[in-house]
């Protein structure tokens, strides 16, 4: 009731049956949590967020180019902007999920992987596509606040796929 | 919902009236091809909107018979930036509709979104700019 009291004194442009149909809904939030009645105790861990495998699959990615870069020197200029994207992409899932930021590993040239960068590309692009599909679906799901964001991102791997043609 | 829907209907309506514009700057066939694909795209944007539109009982205003061009389009290389100015502001339509709307409706904008952005990624290829992607397309 406090907050109730709170809201109405701090907030008068909004109607009188806005406040009290948000008090109904805000009490009715209150008596089932503290009821227990679905489960979301402390004791249960929290599941993850439903964006994590969109940040893990930015990570693994920005990686990869990383790594696609430093063995294969003459596809740096073309894979450096893409990188950038998902790196832009890393910070932005992180604050919304609430996380700090992962640190991608320091690019490693394997003595392996040397020579074809049409299969490198070949690729980059399998991967791109994949995680297309992940933003897809985890824009459909999100809620409205999250739904540019990941539309954005979902549409910024299909653009990667495009360039790496 | 109806408010975003409507602006993304604008948009197309003026991409259609771009590519006009565009089409007849162009060079080469593969550059004409492009355009005619894309320009076929927003038509049938634009029809679906229009369909969607009715059935929500929202009022549309017609489309503006010409429109004022943000720079002269006057030969290919400013053909070729106007294609991805208005591939970048039909993007920028379509993200908009993503928070304001579900499943069937949202799927649609994300289609038209992510659409956008790779067309204006393949005019940005074929104009040589680079870098050839934006790490968020439609964000203003």
């Amino acid at each position: 009731m406090v907050l109730t009291v709170w809201v109405v004194i701090r907030d008068n442009r909004h109607t009188r049956r806005a406040v009290l149909g948000a008090t109904a809904a805000s009490l009715g939030a209150a008596t089932l949590a503290g009821c227990g009645i679905f489960g979301n105790g402390p004791d249960q861990p929290s599941a993850p967020d439903p964006l994590q495998r969109v940040l893990d699959e930015a990570v693994a990615l920005a990686a990869a180019y990383d790594r696609a870069a430093v063995n294969q020197p003459e596809l740096a200029q073309r894979l450096t902007p893409l990188a950038a994207d998902h790196r832009a992409h890393i910070t932005e899932l992180a604050r919304v999920i609430g996380t700090s930021a992962p640190s991608a590993p320091a690019p490693a040239s394997s003595a392996a992987a040397t020579g074809d960068a049409v299969a490198t590309l070949k690729s980059l692009r399998a991967a791109e596509q994949a995680a297309q599909k992940t933003a897809n679906t985890a824009c459909r799901q999100a809620p409205a606040a999250r739904a540019a964001l990941v539309g954005s991102i979902a549409a910024c791997r299909a653009t990667h796929a495009e360039a790496l043609r | 919902m109806n408010e975003q829907l409507s602006a993304a209907l604008a948009a197309e309506e003026a991409a259609i009236y771009a590519y006009g514009l565009i089409g007849v700057r162009l060079s080469g066939e593969g550059d004409r091809t492009e355009a005619r694909t894309a320009e076929q795209v927003h038509r049938d944007r634009r029809d679906a909107l229009v369909s969607r539109l009715a059935q929500l009982n929202a009022s549309t205003a017609p489309a503006p018979a010409a429109y004022e061009l943000p720079f002269a389009v006057t030969d290919r290389a400013s053909a070729l930036k106007l294609a991805i100015h208005v591939e970048d502001g039909v993007a920028a339509a379509w993200r908009a509709v993503l928070p304001v709307t579900e499943n069937a409706d949202r799927a649609t904008a994300l289609s038209a979104l992510t659409d956008a952005a790779v067309r204006a990624t393949r005019w940005r290829r074929l104009a040589k700019v680079t870098p050839m992607t934006l790490p968020f397309p439609g964000h203003p």
